[in-house]
């Protein structure tokens, strides 16, 4: 039913970085996770929840071709947050959802993939690049830049350290001028300015680009003089959101209900909308 | 000839109908408060009031209403909805601007996801209306394109008879046939004329306002923090809107067991768009009041093809400030040459 | 020359010699009886301000309006005695710096605006005094004392009454100008003082915390309670609480710039009857 959530047990907790941290959640109920399996694709979003707290909006970091378990990525900030960061293994919390439109993966396939992220924005890139990881055979070169404020504030580094192993995977790491330890061998710069030196040809490439609004714009300035088609390149909005169903009246941009329409919008979309109200 | 029921035969019917089970509900002027409340008689009624202070909304879509009740137990929890219950309601003496607020609503209460709490009070509502034969200074059903005899919404019109009777009585769908059916003997075949609707003045141009509301180059214009400057932010004409439809979900109990809410919320207030961090999308009052007009007068009509505004004019009665729909509008539409 | 030729010439007198960069005044409303709140910046516009018997709303709260005052520039507000002891308020508990408003005083005698002498907000210390002089509202004393005559438990189903009518949509919050906390207590969740919901518990709570903030700052200019969209009378509340603190404490708000706020100060000879 419409607002009811569904019981998911805490499986693991993971402190990402200094606030950050990923829980992976397993349904408790069987038909849940039925429902969830048939319906989920990479880009949508949930509402995660405590009872008597509330519920905050991200979105599903674990990828389309990994349903076992929902993983989700978040800053302890607010009252959920604070309260879902203090879970253990074996509590039970809630999520609603899948909500929202997705990545559209299938129409990527043949494609060279760049995806770009700042900070805390990795997890819903990581569920696109997991998505197309697990399917590598289908997709071009895949290169990954991603930056952060400081070397600490880098998130999932388990999984910065696989892909640097792989070589069908450029990664490029970043952090911020000043961000730097004195062992870091990778990027000092934003992420546009190191996207300009290191990005592939704009030929036959879809970039996915999730981050803060502020390096959204900038970055965006860059992939088009790159030579990047604003409809070739995706992004995720996020706002506040209370329903997730188009029904309680605060998270569209102009006319576009990013919960409905969204997260999921090319940069064409994103452009076409009222930039005042983002 | 056609139908008709007299005021003298309203006892009656009222009777009728609760017999059959339904709650009768109607306008009431209670502890200095007119809205509708469940009644016995007519003389409980207040059907002369030109509208109600608030909106027959509240039935539908409370200021607070659980969704659904939660215990919290040591690695598990539980939780039931808490739908609203089964009660059939006639609505008795709703003005038509209120009854076509619900059918506005209709279609973002079902958009993709059905709300079962909005429907299932639908369902189970009769909504009977009464034509407008006068209204006051702040009534604009006719500029949003409405009428004091619009049937938008209802399942039974009464139009008031000329000598002051009674009303002449019409089933406009099956719900309505079927309560007037459940009245047949109390109703009367008569010749009497009904008395003209009200003769509400057009106060601006919808469409023309619409068309500089659609005009991307005006979101940004200068005109919206004019006409917003004296807003004091408070949520006034959004909750006695009767197609106002924002909410918030707030969980109230205590450590183990508590009631999940759903609240009305407004885009007027600051906090209604606030991200944890800091970021407000519509930070300033004129941001949240073209929110508020964009909502009603362009977004709503491209999801659902209606503007959300039914011209009950509740929004200028009672602003604090003398803001209001009307003023906007017709500033917008004079804009327009 | 009537009160609203010679207010108009002023304060277009005072926007073209830029003293004031703004005067918030009154305007013509959307019927003849009303009036609303305008905010003039050429000394052209001047000539929409309106200021007759109607002219009741109290416009100091528009001064708290986020950042008005910031650039040190000055504005000028018509002001009723209301309004003027609400400046004084707010100079004193430091909200805004009083030498930044000007004030086009005026009073309502028989249903006619007539002119207060002065410009600065101390200049009005005869008329606070005069208005202390007179004491708390004799109508509303007479009204109030309605429900001091009756039993706590029915006084109690009157306040549930009317309390069960509060929408919350906060018109009395943001129409008065002493709420003027950037975060309003009933806006924060960490922790939830107080439910959000607007249910007859959550109404009294939210009404309840707003008359106790309000005790010893009210004016009585009667603004939440005219804005109340489901007429709850708030005005009895505020004038408790005001006569409570008159009686306690000997403390009429307002009086000047810099009385100290009755309950955040003591004295050795407060009486300390709710101390057990």
């Amino acid at each position: 039913m419409i607002y009811s959530p569904f019981p998911m047990r805490v499986v693991s907790k993971r402190e990402e970085a200094p606030g950050v941290r990923t829980l992976k959640l397993e349904f408790v109920r069987q038909e849940d996770h039925e429902f969830f399996k048939a319906s989920y694709k990479t880009g949508m979003f949930g509402l995660y929840g405590i009872f008597g707290e509330g519920e905050s909006t991200f979105c599903v970091a674990s990828p389309e071709t990994r349903k076992e378990y929902i993983e989700c990525t978040f800053r302890q900030s607010g009252r959920v947050t604070t309260t879902l960061a203090n879970t253990d293994a074996g509590d039970i919390v809630t999520f609603r959802g899948p909500y929202g439109n997705r990545f559209p993966i299938e129409e990527f396939e043949g494609k060279n993939l760049l995806f770009i992220a700042g900070g805390i924005a990795l997890p819903p890139t990581r569920s696109v690049i997991w998505s197309c990881l697990d399917q590598r055979e289908k997709y071009g070169n895949v290169t990954i830049v991603y930056g952060a404020r400081t070397v600490a504030d880098l998130v999932y580094k388990h999984e910065l350290e696989e892909w640097k192993q792989r070589d069908d995977v450029n990664l490029v790491l970043t952090v911020d001028p000043g961000g730097e330890t004195p062992d870091w061998q990778d990027h000092v710069g934003f992420v546009p300015s190191i996207l300009e030196k290191v990005a592939p040809s704009p030929e036959n490439t879809i970039a996915v680009l999730c981050g803060p609004p502020i390096m959204i714009k900038f970055t965006l300035n860059a992939l088009g003089k790159l030579g990047f088609s604003e409809s070739n390149v995706y992004t995720t909005l996020e706002n506040r959101m209370k329903c997730g169903v188009g029904k309680c009246g605060r998270c569209n941009v102009g006319s576009v209900y990013i919960c409905k329409e969204g997260p999921v919008f090319t940069a064409a979309e994103v452009s076409a909308m009222p930039q005042c109200d983002l | 000839m056609t139908r008709i029921l007299l005021k003298n035969k309203l006892d009656e019917c009222i009777a009728a109908w609760r017999s059959a089970g339904f709650s009768v509900l109607a306008p009431v002027k209670r502890n200095d408060l007119s809205r509708f409340e469940e009644v016995e008689r007519s003389a409980d009624m207040a059907l002369d009031l030109q509208i109600t202070e608030r909106t027959i909304k509240d039935h539908f879509f409370p200021q607070t209403e659980p969704l659904l009740r939660y215990t919290i137990k040591k690695h598990d929890l539980d939780s039931q909805e808490m739908l609203p219950p089964d009660i059939r309601r006639v609505f008795f003496g709703v003005r038509p601007c209120d009854a076509s607020g619900l059918a506005i609503d209709d279609p973002l209460f079902g958009w993709d996801y059905k709300d079962q709490y909005w429907f299932k009070r639908r369902d189970n509502a009769v909504i009977v209306t009464i034509a407008c034969t006068t209204s006051d200074d702040f009534c604009m059903c006719t500029s949003v394109k409405l009428a004091p005899d619009s049937t938008k919404g209802s399942d039974v019109m009464l139009r008031p008879l000329q000598n002051g009777t009674g009303w002449q009585v019409e089933a406009l769908s099956d719900r309505g046939t079927a309560l007037l059916d459940s009245v047949s003997s109390i109703l009367q075949e008569s010749s009497e004329t009904p008395a003209p609707p009200a003769s509400v003045p057009v106060k601006f141009d919808v469409d023309k306002a619409m068309e500089w509301l659609a005009d991307p180059a005006n979101f940004e214009s200068h005109f919206w923090k004019e006409i917003s400057l004296r807003c004091i932010g408070c949520g006034s004409c959004t909750f006695l809107c009767p197609t106002c439809h924002c909410f918030d979900i707030q969980d109230e109990g205590d450590t183990y067991t508590g009631i999940r809410r759903k609240n009305w919320d407004s885009c007027s207030f600051t906090m209604f768009t606030m991200h944890t961090s800091g970021h407000n999308p519509r930070n300033t009052q004129s941001t949240r009041w073209r929110q508020r007009i964009m909502h009603k007068f362009n977004y709503y009509r491209g999801k659902f093809g209606v503007n959300s505004c039914s011209g009950c004019g509740r929004c200028t009665r009672q602003c604090p400030v003398d803001m209001g729909i009307t003023e906007t509008l017709q500033a917008i539409s004079n804009l327009q040459g | 020359m009537g009160i609203q030729v010679q207010f108009r010439k002023e304060a277009a007198e005072l926007l073209s010699s830029g003293a004031v960069k703004l005067v918030i005044g009154y305007g013509e409303g959307s019927t003849p009886e009303r009036r609303r709140p305008v905010f003039v910046r050429t000394p052209a516009e001047t000539e929409r301000l309106v200021l007759d018997g109607a002219c009741v709303a109290n416009l100091s709260t528009y001064l708290i309006s986020e950042g008005l005052l910031s650039d040190g520039k000055n504005v000028a507000v018509f002001l009723k005695p209301d309004g003027i002891r609400s400046i004084n308020i707010l100079a004193a508990e430091a909200q805004l710096n009083p030498e930044q408003v000007v004030i086009f005083g005026f009073d309502i005698e028989n249903g006619e605006a007539r002119p207060l002498a002065g410009r600065k907000a101390s200049d009005f210390t005869q008329v606070v005094e005069a208005a202390k002089a007179a004491g708390l509202s004799p109508e509303l004393q007479k009204e109030a004392e309605r429900l001091d005559h009756i039993s706590a438990a029915e006084r109690f189903e009157y306040w549930k009454e009317q309390f069960s009518k509060c929408i919350k949509c906060y018109a009395c919050r943001q129409v008065c100008p002493m709420c003027y906390c950037r975060r309003c207590i009933v806006d924060v969740n960490q922790p939830q003082w107080i439910n959000t919901s607007s249910h007859t518990l959550g109404n009294f709570e939210w009404n309840i915390v707003r008359a106790f903030h309000l005790a010893g700052r009210c004016v009585a200019c009667g603004g939440c309670d005219r804005s109340c969209p489901v007429n709850i009378p708030l005005r009895l509340i505020n004038h408790r609480m005001a006569k409570e603190v008159l009686d306690a404490f000997d403390y009429y708000a307002g009086e000047s710039t810099d009385q100290k706020p009755v309950l955040a100060t003591f004295r050795q000879d407060d009486p300390e009857t709710f101390i057990l």
